[in-house]
């Protein structure tokens, strides 16, 4: 197997006609890397996967491979190898054609494709079935063909899109698990786009956030979750209250933030945004629902309390959510851990909420994605 | 997803090899099988019928003589029109629609009532004995009429038996086998369309207008055909334009004295083989029954989409 | 009566009609096949006879047609399945905005009358030929007005719009996404449309493969203007129909029919065959056992193939050994009296229809012949002359056409026998100009 190699893309323009799919995207993937794309549908991050594959040219910019520039050459001579949304397994053709079809093409024995496709059987887990039709696999193992299938082709880069979407939630989660193990054993850079946040999170080193044709952050998981850069970020990746309102004073790493229904609350600036915020913009703060508990002194004020009214509950198992609501109507959701019996319905009763400034971040105000 | 490639890239998508033949074919097709052959019938259509040694000489210049022809007759009639060819055109026309409607008549129940059993038992054996016809070599098909339609055939034989009538009823001269004919030549035309598009229509819908009390009458005239209107039109392009360029059946069933448009088509190109005159025929018959169909598509608000489905 | 009932039969009547006037032709030409009577009928019944098969068999016109129909097949299927597979591969990649013109365009010369194609064709090729050489016996001048070569165009140009409907309706379920998984794989554009869309394609290549030599074979409107000096079973078959009627077609009609039937049968016992098998797999029927080997069953259309096979043996079978001699000289004596009578009668008529034909054949223009002189043209048609045409494949030598016009030649009798040179029966004298046909003699004569 080869070794990692980097991906770049340098100012990345494409455009359709008048519509502009991606929008002036700078990304470095480091060679070896798990990167994934997350955003929603028609966010642009297919394109960029097509522009990568060679499927695509972009309209402006650079793709760059292992440093080559890899503009005019076609998607048959890149270093690539996708892993298609639907799979696109060849269904006339049995499973071990389908995996040894890039050798078929580059003219190989039929003894020597039979023999690495049977390897490929073999790490995939799928021995002696090389001889079916796609059509009489399961889902998960289809999913597992089609990996053997890009694997075979020895690709630098392997890129990967929504090729989870189709599977029922526990194949999901067991694929991700086997994904991140073999993108491990083989080495090789994998570029995954999704619009599932958990797969994004669980997988990757590297994360990129994208809104219509827009990078918003790159980063790892946790910071992405932790640290958003955009109001778009912190609304799509997990959950959030949001809270509009104005500036109010900033000191240090943290900004007091006058909001519409709530009162002044304090947070933590969001690293990216340190030095750029200024008194009297608009801004948005954040605060997870995780964050928020019941303050043991009830009825306080305070520039981290919020008092609402529990209008109802979900049981979620782990945890309980609690939908409160605030003054002037604002909805706030709070996530309270269940810790066993000794729990109080707390439906009904009239709340302080409390957080802890540096679990709450603000930022200018900006979009937010649509649920 | 279903992406619409843009055409630009059709060389990028299908390679140099692939984009090139398969351009190549389609141009082949239309420009060398469709485009030029009818523009050089055109032009052919406004020249003289020269001997080959006059042909690109001074005496080769743009005529509507051929045109005039149809309209006026030779020079030397006394007639102010020449009444004769086109009486035959307009014949030729308004029997295609007749036919046309015929077919429509004839094929709407047998459509539904195959559409609505979804191929089902007696259904599909239907659809089997409705096929054998269909490939069946049109002039046999003719032949076949011919030999019923006959002055000794069998249904004047069997008309004579039964006394209903004194002595053999010519039916090749009234034109009946050809009317006939026509319709029998092109009958499943018109009843596939109807059928693929009858057959898509969700039975819920009837049942539901039922449920609602509509009358039988009612339920085909707001739910059925209008579901079957693109099926309906398509056959009823292709049944009248085939019927109105028809050729073999007017030859083997029409009767003496009538012709058939194409007949006179035919009888410029291989008997008189003045092919400039016989281009200009066969323009006026592609262009008239062409307007035809576009009209009544308009009428009936019909897309080109729909035909060929 | 309930009204129920009433629609019941109403429906059952009008089915019976229809399929009457669909099938009922086919049936009744193919019985007059097997009478002895010179003339296609069946009514009156003379002898059940094979030897039409027999004169279809030495017919050379009609084997020569049928090779060259064969040919001129294969060159259309080859021709107009590749463009309407490469029409309908760039409707799937042309632009939204151009996509309806575009159909309109490959669509329409199913619309264009065959009759128009095939003069367009003709005109063209004619013009391009003079082109690359005005003087005969240079190659593309010969090329360009060889029958064969006009013929698979012509066809080909509508014909492709029949292969293209098939191929779009299968191409809408192709996933491109598959060759774009080829290519990513390393896969040239050659390769992928090779190893996966053609596959994938292979169904619908071989029905339209199918539908385009039927189309091809059947074709008269345009081949007949295409063809120039060669012949296809087709124009063979026209020509005969109009000139002279003979129960030969009848048999040869009855080969086709029963060949369409036959083909008819197996796709279906097969599809039956397959989704039989279908079910088995799936668990929905249990191989139950029975009588009848497993294909036959719950498979009526295998039944009938079965049964139909055994009666075409039979019947090729008897033909061997069978002779009518009797019956044939019975009939023969027993008509002869019958025939005097009507001889008579059509004399008579002759003899009008002919002053009738002279009459109107001075009206017209000899100079500048016209279609509308429909008083020649009739002669072909009139009821008097077809019979005398019959004749004409027992004379070989012109019998005097009253009042042909300019083109009525063409359907003189000496064409005619150019047809039947094989026949060597002499002429019957004394029973005027159509009298033999009904002769007792032309019967045994082709024998």
């Amino acid at each position: 197997m080869s070794s990692g190699v980097a991906v770049d893309l340098e100012n990345i323009t494409i455009r359709f006609g008048d519509f502009t799919a991606v929008k002036d995207a700078n990304v470095n993937i480091n060679g070896g890397d798990f990167f994934s794309f997350l955003g929603p549908s028609g966010c642009g991050k297919t394109t960029i996967l097509r522009a990568v594959s060679g499927f695509l040219e972009p309209s402006e910019g650079r793709v760059l491979i292992g440093g080559n520039d890899m503009a005019g050459i076609g998607p048959n001579k890149r270093p690539t190898a996708l892993i298609f949304q639907n799979l696109a397994l060849f269904p006339l053709m049995t499973v071990w054609e389908n995996i040894s079809f890039s050798m078929e093409v580059a003219g190989a024995s039929a003894k020597e494709r039979r023999r690495r496709a049977d390897e490929l059987l073999d790490m995939i887990a799928l021995p002696g079935q090389g001889d079916k039709l796609p059509s009489e696999l399961s889902g998960g193992q289809k999913q597992r063909v089609a990996i053997a299938r890009a694997l075979c082709a020895n690709p630098d880069v392997l890129l990967l899109d929504e090729p989870l979407s189709a599977l029922d939630l526990k194949l999901r989660q067991h694929m991700r698990t086997e994904l991140r193990e073999i993108q491990q054993r083989v080495g090789i850079t994998f570029i995954y786009i999704t619009h599932d946040q958990g797969e994004a999170l669980t997988m990757s080193d590297n994360v990129a956030v994208m809104k219509s044709g827009v990078i918003d952050q790159i980063a790892s998981g946790h910071e992405i979750y932790d640290h958003p850069a955009t109001p778009f970020v912190a609304s799509f990746v997990g959950e959030n209250n949001v809270f509009r309102g104005r500036i109010k004073s900033i000191e240090g790493g943290e900004a007091i933030i006058s909001t519409n229904r709530s009162g002044d609350l304090v947070a933590r600036i969001t690293p990216a945004e340190i030095g750029k915020l200024s008194v009297g913009d608009e801004a948005m703060m954040f605060v997870r629902p995780e964050a928020f508990e019941v303050a043991p002194e009830q009825g306080g004020t305070g520039k981290n309390l919020v008092s609402a009214k529990a209008v109802n509950e979900e049981f979620e198992g782990n945890s309980f959510s609690v939908f409160l609501e605030g003054d002037g109507g604002k909805l706030i959701k709070m996530s309270v851990p269940n810790l066993g019996q000794d729990r109080i319905s707390t439906r009904g009763h009239d709340l302080t909420l409390r957080y802890e400034p540096s679990n709450a971040v603000v930022m200018r105000a900006g979009e937010l994605a649509s649920e | 997803m279903k992406r619409n490639l843009p055409f630009s890239e059709f060389f990028r998508n299908n390679g140099p090899v692939m984009g090139s033949i398969l351009i190549g074919l389609v141009a082949f097709w239309l420009i060398f099988l469709i485009l030029l052959p009818q523009l050089s019938m055109l032009d052919y259509s406004f020249r003289f019928n020269l001997p080959p040694a006059d042909v690109g000489g001074p005496k080769d210049v743009y005529t509507l003589s051929n045109y005039e022809y149809l309209i006026y007759g030779s020079d030397e009639s006394k007639q102010s029109f020449n009444t004769v060819d086109l009486k035959v055109f307009v014949r030729t026309i308004l029997a295609a629609m007749v036919v046309t409607v015929f077919n429509i008549v004839l094929c709407y129940p047998l459509a539904y009532f195959l559409g609505q059993a979804k191929g089902a038992g007696v259904a599909r054996l239907f659809v089997v004995l409705l096929i054998i016809p269909y490939w069946i070599n049109e002039i046999l098909r003719a032949f076949a009429l011919r030999i019923i339609f006959g002055e000794t055939g069998l249904l004047n034989e069997a008309l004579m038996f039964l006394h209903l009538a004194s002595e053999p009823i010519d039916f090749i001269r009234q034109d009946v086998a050809l009317y006939a004919g026509l319709g029998y030549a092109y009958i499943l035309l018109m009843l596939f369309p109807m059928y693929n598009v009858i057959e898509s229509l969700d039975r819920n819908q009837i049942e539901a207008a039922r449920d609602m009390g509509a009358s039988w009458v009612h339920i085909h005239r707001r739910i059925v055909i209008p579901h079957a209107k693109p099926g309906i039109a398509s056959g009823s392009t292709m049944v009248f334009m085939l019927s109105a360029g028809a050729l073999a059946a007017p030859q083997i069933l029409g009767g003496p004295s009538s012709l058939w448009f194409t007949q006179l088509v035919y009888q410029w190109f291989n008997d008189s083989l003045n092919w400039q005159q016989g281009a200009a025929y066969a323009i006026v018959l592609l262009v008239s029954t062409i307007a035809i169909v576009l009209t009544f598509m308009r009428v009936f608000k019909v897309n080109m989409g729909d035909i060929g489905k | 009566m309930s009204s129920a009932t009433l629609i019941r039969i109403a429906l059952g009547a009008y089915l019976l009609i229809f399929f009457s006037y669909l099938l009922g032709p086919l049936v009744v030409m193919s019985l007059t096949a097997f009478n002895s009577s010179a003339f296609p009928s069946v009514s009156p019944w003379a002898c059940f006879t094979f030897e039409w098969f027999g004169v279809l068999f030495e017919d050379k016109h009609i084997r020569d047609g049928l090779f060259y129909s064969v040919l001129i097949g294969i060159g259309t299927v080859l021709l107009s399945v590749s463009m309407g597979l490469a029409a309908s591969i760039v409707l799937t990649q042309v632009w939204p905005r151009f996509r309806s013109t575009y159909y309109t365009m490959i669509i329409a010369p199913i619309l264009i009358p065959g009759v128009v194609l095939g003069i367009s064709t003709l005109v063209f090729w004619d013009r391009v030929g003079r082109f690359f050489g005005a003087e005969d016996g240079s190659f593309f001048y010969e090329l360009f007005h060889n029958g064969i070569f006009l013929t698979i165009l012509g066809q080909s140009s509508f014909i492709a719009s029949y292969a293209m409907l098939v191929f779009v309706a299968r191409l809408q379920r192709f996933d491109p996404g598959l060759t774009e998984a080829a290519l990513d794989l390393g896969a040239t554009h050659t390769q992928a449309f090779r190893k996966i869309l053609l596959p994938f394609m292979r169904p619908a290549i071989a029905s339209a493969s199918v539908l385009a030599f039927l189309a091809s074979f059947e074709n008269y409107n345009t081949t007949t203007f295409t063809i120039i000096d060669y012949k296809t079973l087709t124009t063979v078959l026209a020509q005969k129909v109009r000139l002279g009627i003979n129960p030969s077609i009848s048999s040869l009609a009855f080969i086709i029919i029963t060949l369409t039937v036959f083909a008819a049968l197996i796709f279906e016992a097969v599809q039956r065959n397959k989704s039989r098998k279908d079910a088995m797999r799936q668990g929905r029927l249990k191989p139950g056992r029975g009588v009848l080997p497993g294909f036959l069953r719950g498979n009526p259309a295998a039944i009938i193939l079965v049964l139909l096979s055994f009666f075409v043996i039979a019947m090729v079978g008897t033909a061997q050994s069978y002779s009518p001699e009797q019956c044939k000289i019975r009939v023969k004596e027993a008509r002869q009296i019958e025939i005097q009578k009507r001889i008579e009668a059509l004399q008579k008529a002759r003899a009008e229809e002919r002053a009738k034909a002279a009459e109107e054949a001075e009206d017209a223009v000899p100079a500048a012949p016209s279609p509308s002189n429909s008083g020649a043209f009739g002669n072909v048609f009139a009821p008097g002359n077809l019979s005398g045409e019959e004749e004409s494949e027992a004379v070989p030598e012109p019998a005097p056409q009253g009042g042909s016009g300019a083109f009525g030649n063409v359907f003189a009798p000496n064409n005619l026998s150019e047809d039947t040179p094989d026949e060597p029966e002499a002429p019957q004298g004394g029973t005027g100009a159509f009298g033999n046909v009904f002769a007792p003699d032309n019967l045994s004569g082709s024998e």
